[in-house]
């Protein structure tokens, strides 16, 4: 690694998105918009990671630079040429680890190596040579299903490390590996890397795991969701080898808190009453894990730190901000900066019976646009039943930008957990209740 | 380096073991000598003269060479089958404009039965090779074959449409070539699916041996040496001894085809298992455990391996950018075969019309008051089939002694093919006074509800541990338990043994509504009979006719009636959702 890892940047790009957008059809509806506008680099000897929530797109990401799935629009470009087909020079380590079950250790790294053309001799020696670099020896001719998490994923690694890539690619690489053994993978990971002159010469991550990053990374990605896109870039010049509990790298987990609170929570008031005019976009989280989160803070003393409470509940943070966003959203909860406040509604919730909980959920939901215009429809209809369709064009229309089986899901879930209305699944049916 | 070490101490070790095994050598050695005279033998039968109808010696003794030439059928119309599934089943899953006309195509052939391919067969290869027996003997693996071949091919194809994603990726990450793909990948995902229809098909196969063997066509009346002409020859000149000696000659094939073939492959497909979840009792096959004892065969194996290093197609380092899909020239070549099969499709279908247009109103009135007959045979078969199977099979797969008892047999008696059984059967029914109008819906439930006792066991099998405890605990009386559970865990099985009993059920018409019995034809009114009948008497438009009615009922009853089911079965009573 260079003293200034920004000098390296000019010297040497190794692959690039330039204005990538990318849209997934939806059966009959407007496409979703899964990335918007992502432009980044990776450099020669660094590690990027991109950091977001689940459903921001960064997996779609680490595809599209590695060449699995074409940009809807934008630029990907491979040292300064554009990128045709695959990726020619990466490795990829996948979160369910995809190793083919029907072959030993052995063979799941040979056969890579097979398919570039070597020769199988020279397969025979570089597999072996990557089996002990991942500290696998003995175990070369067990299968998969006989390995735990962790040594399947150093499967995974060796696989990766024995094509000698220019760039390895990790797809949410030690989240189904155990806390104590994703530590030491992480190590031997940045143990391969640090030598300049030897291939991978960058790594490109995903993860949701803000220390992870902290640790490993060079340059971090925020991302944000719905659609995806880069947030901001934040420098990582902490030396290495990196100290979880130093100062410097602790400060950097906090100013990334800080950001990331600072755009999924932004701290602007939400009058419930007057933004009757646009429908309001249902954060994805259940009604159990609203109420969940109520009680949480009630046990604390009303208010907490959002990222303490994913750490304490070992959630992704994500899905602690969606909830946080959704309590907030119906009023129970204030967020000032990163501290979720239980507010007067929220603690007269969490006091109620579950008789008089249902009665203020249902008034809270019914103040949201969506459930009020579902909610009248639906007293308008002579049968008091509105299709499921009705439900999802309304969505689609007013909210283009959501997934909107998701989002009608989640008005599914909320408004049976407030008595407010049911649905049948089989029938496709809203009811009145 | 490690590797090698133990390979060679292994070598070592295996030597000494073997070293009193060497009887297993002495036997393989044996059998491989006496399949090459078999096959001297099977040669010289199919390059001889051809002989229409073979006499047929009913002594015991003449048995045995007439079960090995049906067995030769079987496996040849097997690997015939197996070849058929490998190309049409990658071709369907791999071209996604040949797939919309292949599957559909597919479930259509699925319904004829087997004697509606009978005549062009017979026609095509008889004049094919005038001279000798090989189009005939063609024409009855092909029969066979019919019999075998659809199950697997949509086994395959559904294997290969259900990769999981990232087992994909990897292999275009790492750039496999379409060869490497298929050996890596498709294949060893499909191989489960592969081997359990592989073993359905060979029992779906023998259910009409006795047609494929010994057929009449107008006024020209075809007999092949084999176990099923054997049959009918006893059958009908009403030779007790004969029959009771057939029937247990199938007997023994089968299990030993069970023991011999089958198990072994099972044991050794288990390795090509997609998820980790551990089998309770891992299944044993002893003839693998001899054959892997073999010094022989382990010789010949690795001489194989080596062999097969070569690879048969040249491997080359890609250039980068460049794509894995199919290639230029394979898409093109999919393509020109694509239009080939459209054209001949077409070409079909107008013969098909001509033909039909020959058949007058009146008899097409008869032909669609019989198919209504037929459905609702096959449909009160299918229901007195669930009346028994149901309560037996959720008793079998229950109790972990009874099914590891029962299971193995009840495979053995589903393959057996029943039409072998008719006989019998029909003799009881006349002794009763029942005539064959109500008697064939006994004969067509003979064969199949087979189906829907297996799928009711594995059903059963199935059955969570945690909601039985629940049960228990909370003292659900039996009945109870039965309707709010038992059935509606068991019900997305028993949706599937519905469906396959069924089609069982309408090709099984054709051979149980018309009937030889002491020399005599009985018959019932019925689609079956109807193209049974047509055939025999060489009617091709009244067969082709009767035969298209059947497809359309066939095909028509499972889009409207079991995909609702199924989805039903799906969207509900899904134990994995």
């Amino acid at each position: 690694m260079t003293a200034d890892p920004g000098a390296a940047r000019d010297a040497e790009v190794l692959c690039e998105l330039r204005g990538v957008d990318k849209e997934f059809e939806q059966a009959g509806g407007l496409p979703l918009r899964a990335l918007e506008g992502i432009s980044l680099t990776v450099a020669r000897d660094e590690v990027v990671a991109l950091l977001g929530p689940s459903g921001c797109g960064k997996s779609t990401i680490l595809r599209i630079l590695a060449g699995l799935t074409p940009p809807t629009r934008g630029e990907v470009l491979y040292h300064g040429e554009p990128l045709r087909g695959l990726n020619p020079g990466i490795g990829f380590i996948f979160q369910s680890f995809a190793l083919y079950p029907w072959m030993t250790v052995v063979e799941n790294v040979e056969a890579m190596l097979r398919a570039q053309g070597l020769a199988r001799d020279a397969a025979a020696g570089r597999a072996a040579r990557a089996i002990k670099v991942v500290g696998l020896s003995g175990f070369e001719e067990a299968y998969p299903r006989e390995l735990s998490g962790g040594m399947k994923q150093r499967v995974g690694m060796a696989r990766a490390f024995s094509l000698e890539p220019e760039l390895l690619f990790m797809d949410e690489p030690f989240s189904q590996v155990d806390a104590l053994t994703a530590e030491s993978l992480r190590a031997e990971v940045l143990d391969v890397w640090a030598p300049t002159d030897r291939n991978p010469k960058s790594i490109v991550m995903v993860s949701h795991d803000i220390k992870e990053v902290v640790y490993m990374a060079d340059r971090i990605v925020v991302l944000d969701a719905n659609p995806g896109r880069v947030r901001t870039i934040v420098e990582n010049r902490l030396a290495r080898p990196r100290d979880y509990r130093s100062k410097d790298l602790l400060e950097l987990v906090d100013r990334l808190h800080d950001i990331i609170t600072g755009m999924e929570m932004p701290d602007v008031k939400v009058v419930a009453g007057e933004a009757r005019r646009t429908f309001e976009p249902l954060p994805r989280a259940g009604a159990q894990e609203i109420e969940g989160l109520l009680e949480y803070l009630d046990a604390r003393g009303g208010r907490e730190d959002v990222f303490l409470i994913a750490a304490d509940t070992d959630r992704e943070y994500g899905k602690v901000i969606a909830a946080t966003n959704a309590a907030e959203l119906l009023g129970f909860v204030e967020t000032p900066a990163r501290t979720v406040v239980l507010s007067g509604d929220g603690n007269r919730y969490v006091r109620a019976k579950p008789a008089d909980r249902k009665a203020l959920f249902r008034e809270r939901l019914l103040r949201l646009r969506l459930f009020d215009e579902v909610a009248s429809a639906l007293a308008r209809s002579e049968r008091h039943e509105v299709d499921r369709d009705f439900a999802l064009e309304l969505i689609a229309v007013n909210l283009p930008n959501e997934d909107f089986e998701g989002v009608f899901e989640t008005l599914v879930d909320w408004a049976r957990f407030g008595d407010l209305f049911s649905y049948e699944d089989k029938t496709g049916a809203l009811a009145l209740q | 380096m490690l590797r090698r070490a133990t390979q060679v101490f292994g070598d070592a070790t295996g030597f000494l073991f073997r070293a009193r095994a060497s009887w297993i050598d002495l036997a393989l050695v044996a059998v491989l000598g006496g399949s090459i005279f078999g096959l001297v033998n099977l040669a010289g039968e199919w390059t001889g003269a051809l002989r229409p109808a073979v006499e047929i010696d009913l002594s015991l003794a003449a048995l045995p060479g007439y079960a090995l030439l049906s067995l030769s059928r079987g496996l040849a119309a097997y690997v015939l089958s197996l070849l058929f599934t490998l190309l049409y089943g990658y071709w369907a899953a791999k071209d996604p404009v040949a797939e919309k006309v292949l599957i559909p195509v597919l479930d259509i052939l699925q319904s004829i039965p087997v004697l509606g391919f009978m005549p062009g067969l017979v026609l095509a290869l008889v004049g094919a090779f005038p001279r000798s027996n090989v189009g005939l003997e063609l024409a009855s693996v092909l029969m066979i074959f019919t019999g075998q071949v659809w199950n697997m091919t949509f086994s395959y194809y559904h294997s290969l449409r259900t990769v999981p994603r990232d087992l994909q990726e990897v292999a275009t990450l790492g750039r496999f070539s379409w060869w490497q793909r298929l050996r890596w990948v498709d294949l060893p995902f499909a191989t489960i699916g592969l081997v359990w229809n592989s073993m359905m098909s060979m029992a779906g196969g023998w259910f009409f041996l006795m047609v494929s063997e010994a057929f009449v066509l107008g006024d020209r009346s075809f007999q092949l040496p084999g176990l099923g002409s054997y049959m009918s020859v006893a059958v009908a000149r009403g030779d007790r001894t004969a029959m009771l000696g057939a029937i247990a000659a199938m007997v023994v094939m089968i299990v030993a085809l069970d023991q011999v073939l089958w198990r072994p492959v099972v044991v050794w497909a288990q390795k090509f298992r997609a998820d980790d979840s551990g089998q309770a009792a891992p299944m044993q096959s002893w003839f693998l455990d001899l054959l892997r004892r073999s010094r022989i065969l382990s010789w010949a194996g690795s001489r194989a391996r080596a062999v097969g290093r070569r690879s048969p197609f040249p491997v080359r380092a890609r250039r980068p950018g460049e794509g894995s899909g199919l290639g230029r020239r394979a898409r093109i070549a999919s393509m020109a075969v694509f239009a080939g099969l459209l054209v001949a499709m077409a070409l079909g279908s107008v013969g098909l019309v001509r033909l039909l247009a020959r058949v007058p109103a009146p008899q097409w009135r008869g032909i669609g008051a019989a198919s209504l007959l037929t459905l609702g045979r096959v449909l009160v078969a299918v229901a007195l089939g669930t009346l028994w199977t149901l309560p037996a099979g959720i008793a079998i797969g229950l109790s972990p002694r009874l099914s590891r008892s029962l299971q193995p047999v009840v495979q053995v008696v589903a393959s057996f093919p029943a039409p072998m059984l008719f006989p019998a059967v029909v003799a009881v029914l006349q002794a009763a006074g029942v005539g064959l109008g109500l008697g064939s819906i006994v004969l067509m439930l003979l064969g199949t509800q087979w189906y829907i006792l297996f799928n009711v066991i594995a059903g059963a099998m199935a059955i969570p541990a945690d909601l039985r405890e629940a049960a228990e605990v909370y003292r659900v009386r039996a009945w109870q338990r039965f309707s709010i559970l038992y059935l509606p865990a068991v019900f997305p099985y028993l949706v599937t043994g519905w469906v396959t009993a069924a089609g069982g059920a309408w090709n099984a018409s054709i051979v149980s509504e018309y009937v030889s019995f002491q020399g005599r034809e009985l018959a019932a009114e019925g689609l079956g009979a109807r193209i049974s009948v047509a055939a025999s008497a060489g009617d091709f438009p009244a067969l082709a006719g009767s035969i298209a009615v059947m497809a359309v009922m066939v095909v028509l009853f499972n889009r409207l009636v079991w995909r609702r089911f199924h989805r039903l079965a799906e969207m509900r009573f899904s134990l994995t959702r």
